[in-house]
């Protein structure tokens, strides 16, 4: 068994990273089983680990005016940007204790976007050498993780009806002159309403990680064990 | 996935083989397997001391990024510079080339704690 957490409303960043630390260390811990954050945050451009400054084509200050938040992740990856209209999946989750953990975390995550898209009719797919699900139009999905003791956090975010603007003030993943795209770049009007990609995303974590879930929502009613961890959002 | 027999294993995938006081320490098969390629390695420094279960190092591919601990306590003796120009070398030979680093070896008991190769394979699915 497992959790996931969907929030309507996008989170800033920090706040978001502070309950995904605070999910990690109850993770580790054992009190709380795998859980699932999904959600879309507000304007930010996030560097990983190894994220290059060049790869930024605005300083601090012209991202602030354009009211894009600048954070240093600790992840894998290289620069992205996050903004409503993109659902972004962060799986807590012990490494190991399913069967399907041995295809490889990062396989399992393109499988999820790839099925995700699938759900609509689109053709996503891998590319040698690139992570992430891409399709004919540019990259959909983009992922950057970090695990701690076998604990996941971070995870992978998926363009549904983002303005993808935001992305045109980074070299995305470093990869130069690749397009991004959203599902709307692609279906247009038919493009589904984000509470349906929500569950779809949420539909194929279950099947392809192999875990059930119980799924709640973050202004509904939670888990006890879940209610401090998920609190402080001023939601 | 490849568990060799003569080691000990920890629960958070690391690997250790003795020689003396020295402890050699790597990552596991499945570990290596769980990060695909991995392209970055942060070591310790010789010299510093860790106590068991200490962060000790950062082994990154493209998308992921893993802590490593120590799986004993002591001082790090050597650490493996081959993996700053070709980290490759931990998906290649895990438990050969891959290796991390050396620890000489302060609390000897802290052996009995690890896995040998039977009980850490019940802990990676699909080994």
């Amino acid at each position: 068994m497992a959790w996931s957490v969907s929030f309507a409303q996008p989170v800033p960043y920090a706040q978001g990273l502070a309950m995904q630390y605070r999910l990690l260390q109850a993770r580790q811990d054992g009190a709380i089983p795998d859980t699932v954050l999904i959600l879309q945050h507000t304007p930010v451009v996030t560097l990983g680990n190894r994220g290059r400054d060049n790869y930024l084509l605005k300083s601090e200050e012209g991202y602030r005016a354009i009211g894009i938040e600048l954070h240093h992740a600790e992840r894998g990856g290289d620069v992205t940007f996050h903004g409503p209209g993109q659902w972004v999946l962060y799986p807590i989750l012990h490494l190991g204790d399913s069967l399907t953990d041995s295809h490889g975390y990062l396989n399992n995550l393109e499988e999820i976007a790839i099925c995700a898209l699938g759900d609509y009719g689109i053709h996503g797919f891998r590319r040698a050498g690139k992570s992430g699900a891409w399709t004919d139009a540019g990259k959909i999905a983009a992922i950057g993780f970090r695990l701690k003791k076998w604990v996941s956090f971070h995870g992978m975010s998926f363009n549904v009806c983002n303005d993808l603007s935001g992305f045109q003030t980074i070299v995305p993943c470093g990869l130069v002159g690749e397009p991004v795209a959203t599902m709307k770049t692609i279906l247009g009007s038919a493009c589904p309403p984000l509470e349906r990609v929500r569950d779809s995303l949420l539909n194929h974590f279950s099947t392809v990680c192999n875990r059930d879930l119980e799924r709640y929502d973050a202004d509904g009613k939670l888990p006890p064990a879940l209610e401090s961890l998920v609190l402080g959002l001023g939601m | 996935m490849l568990i060799p027999q003569d080691l000990f294993y920890s629960k958070t995938h690391e690997w250790v083989s003795l020689d003396g006081d020295v402890a050699t320490v790597g990552i596991s098969d499945f570990a290596q397997s769980q990060l695909s390629d991995l392209t970055f390695v942060e070591l310790p420094d010789v010299g510093t001391d860790f106590s068991v279960g200490d962060e000790a190092a950062v082994v990154e591919s493209v998308k992921a990024a893993a802590d490593v601990y120590a799986p004993v306590s002591g001082e790090v003796v050597a650490v493996n510079a081959d993996l700053e120009e070709s980290p490759e070398l931990i998906n290649q030979d895990p438990y050969g080339k891959g290796w991390l680093f050396k620890i000489r070896i302060s609390e000897e008991s802290e052996l009995d704690a690890m896995l040998d190769a039977d009980s850490y394979e019940d802990l990676c699915p699909g080994a």
